[in-house]
């Protein structure tokens, strides 16, 4: 599920702790949003603009948080739109909606378990690249990356 | 400027920077003039962990963000109540970076406006 990798250059100390705190704030966050899918992901976009100035590295780590966080909102609130009629509207509660929560749950654990991972393989000094995520994360960084590689 | 004294600079200093600006910071204060030691040395840093705990304390009224001079910020974080408390949880994740950085922002406008 996730890569461990080398990144182009050593990150600093400094910048693995702003790259570490992306996924440890998505963790609490995580907490905040529980009722509301919305909330995390907010939270991603609102690290991610704090850190625009950073080094590529943090920003890589910002974008896939964001990523991954985008993904969840979208199963997330469909489930919660869903539990929503259920209870308020005239929706019954079928074995589709259970199968989904299951499904639903199953992302959530790997997503914070991936973000545990995360964590621990930047303390290593390494450059962890999620499965889909971190190759989409590389398409968007792209330019970036070899802007800095160029200017240094 | 005297190597000693850049030394005493950076160690009783070091913690209101990234680690990784060390380097550049020693090569500004180098090219400086012994005279301006005194300006430098009286620049008020913020503290990153003080700022951290005013986060925890008070960050849904942005005061940390108005202590490190983001006014703009501070007052907008003041008036949604701390991005209705998400921009207050991230802050607490990014305001010692931010002080850091506004720390080396008013290092490198001492450093530019005394070097010669």
């Amino acid at each position: 599920m996730i890569e461990s990798t080398e990144y182009h250059y050593k990150p600093h100390p400094e910048e693995q702790e702003r790259a570490t705190n992306s996924y440890l704030m998505s963790l609490v966050v995580v907490i905040f949003g529980m009722p509301l899918p919305i909330v995390n992901l907010l939270a991603s976009v609102i690290y991610y603009l704090g850190n625009m100035k950073a080094s590529s590295f943090v920003r890589w780590h910002c974008v896939q948080v964001m990523l991954t966080q985008l993904f969840l909102f979208f199963i997330n609130s469909v489930g919660f739109i869903w539990l929503m009629f259920i209870i308020f509207g005239n929706w019954e509660f079928t074995n589709y909606f259970i199968a989904y929560v299951l499904i639903l749950l199953a992302f959530n654990i790997s997503e914070l378990v991936g973000t545990i991972l995360s964590v621990l393989i930047i303390k290593r000094g390494k450059h962890p690249k999620w499965w889909i995520f971190g190759d989409l994360t590389d398409i968007i960084m792209a330019e970036d990356e070899q802007e800095e590689r160029v200017h240094g | 400027m005297d190597n000693q004294k850049i030394d005493m600079f950076l160690m009783t200093n070091a913690k209101y920077f990234e680690s990784h600006r060390l380097p550049l910071i020693r090569e500004r204060l180098l090219k400086m003039d012994d005279s301006k030691l005194l300006h430098i040395q009286t620049l008020n840093f913020k503290d990153p962990t003080m700022m951290l705990i005013v986060s925890l304390l008070a960050g849904t009224l942005g005061i940390d963000r108005f202590l490190i001079g983001d006014v703009g910020l501070g007052v907008a974080k003041l008036l949604t109540c701390g991005g209705l408390g998400i921009w207050a949880i991230v802050d607490w994740f990014l305001i010692m970076g931010a002080t850091r950085d506004k720390n080396m922002e008013k290092l490198e406008i001492a450093t530019a406006s005394y070097s010669y």
